[in-house]
């Protein structure tokens, strides 16, 4: 079955059209799934993160996944982000080292995720950042990391993906995984079985709401990195099911 | 007995990232083993170089639901936290006050949110 990948960029859009691709992919079982990307016109490069999340449920469902059409330009950013290798398709050389290159991670794989950053935010990170800031954003995308670990039940793992823009001091970095979601997560700890995903990604921002078992406190990871982003004028968007 | 005991947290979990449940149930542990005790703690945070809430909420908020504040306030000091992981302490101590003095609080205050089905 041909499934048509669109446009994506990081916003709003680029992530329905990866839920429509995984909606669409949702009834295969054994088949061959051919991503087209004929109909893309561009792709940014942290997207693959959530890419992958449909990726890795097609190969979950035993389906043969390959990639088509890729045009020349989006192809020399998903080798160069490295990507392509997960269709077995060699990496580019990242000259500029612009790139936090694609990873699947294991849930508990925190001290490797700790080497990721180490290796890829050296020297590439954004000039003006003291080295307090560099700390804190470290400790925000640890915060998100541990968070998708510890919550989603992901088996497949957890998914990263980042792209420096140094013109524009900007880095895009996404962290995506193929767990439960944060409203089925909601709905089990609250027992609000009709919570809708915006609601139940709300619950999840404020300080102190964690579903989180075990008499232990908790609920402070999103809201920390809620704040530092706002503080920082950065953008923070969390997509989950039907809530964006 | 009065002897301050200090527990060097990199070297009781064997890395300088403190980022999981289990290491930071780790510290809980020992910590609570001393307090039983009698005696006074002093963590050392010397050498870490990563330091999330996951962890504190486990290792010292924790601490909030088996002793009094007060007790803790007497027994318990920390060293080698910057300004900013200090302020980030702050934040989890206070969580942890508020969710033992309550558990359930927030979750009864979103019983009347309202819902939408999908």
């Amino acid at each position: 079955m041909k499934l048509n990948v669109d446009t994506i960029r990081s916003d709003c859009n680029g992530f329905s059209s990866i839920a429509n691709l995984a909606e669409d992919a949702s009834k295969l079982w054994l088949a061959d799934a051919e991503l087209d990307f004929t109909e893309c016109v561009f792709f940014e490069a942290n997207m693959v993160a959530p890419l992958y999340v449909v990726i890795a449920k097609l190969r979950d469902e035993l389906n043969d996944v390959t990639i088509h059409n890729v045009p020349a330009a989006i192809e020399r950013i998903l080798k160069r982000n490295e990507f392509l290798t997960v269709f077995n398709m060699e990496v580019l050389r990242d000259i500029n080292q612009t790139t936090l290159p694609f990873k699947i991670f294991k849930p508990h794989a925190g001290e490797q995720f700790n080497d990721y950053l180490d290796t890829y935010m050296r020297g590439r990170g954004i000039p003006s950042m003291s080295v307090a800031l560099t700390k804190r954003f470290r400790q925000s995308l640890f915060e998100l990391f541990l968070n998708a670990a510890i919550h989603s039940e992901s088996t497949s793992g957890i998914f990263v993906c980042g792209q420096f823009f140094p013109h524009k001091h900007r880095l895009d970095f996404t962290i995506a995984d193929a767990g439960l979601g944060i409203r089925e997560n909601v709905r089990r700890y609250t027992g609000q079985e009709k919570m809708s995903s915006c609601a139940a990604i709300e619950w999840a921002l404020s300080e102190g709401n964690t579903t989180k078992t075990g008499n232990q406190p908790g609920g402070l990871g999103l809201k920390l990195i809620k704040d530092f982003i706002r503080m920082n004028q950065g953008k923070l968007q969390i997509v989950s099911r039907f809530g964006y | 007995m009065d002897k301050t005991i200090t527990i060097k947290v990199a070297d009781l979990i064997g890395s300088p990232l403190c980022i999981s449940v289990e290491d930071g149930q780790k510290v809980f542990h020992k910590i609570e083993v001393l307090f039983k005790e009698g005696r006074n703690v002093m963590i050392s945070f010397d050498r870490v170089s990563m330091l999330i809430s996951l962890f504190l909420n486990v290792a010292i908020g924790q601490l909030y639901g088996s002793f009094s504040e007060d007790d803790i306030r007497a027994k318990l000091k920390v060293e080698g936290l910057s300004g900013d992981d200090m302020e980030l302490l702050k934040r989890v101590v206070d969580n942890a006050k508020r969710y033992y003095a309550n558990p359930k609080q927030y979750d009864a205050a979103w019983m009347d949110a309202e819902n939408e089905d999908e």
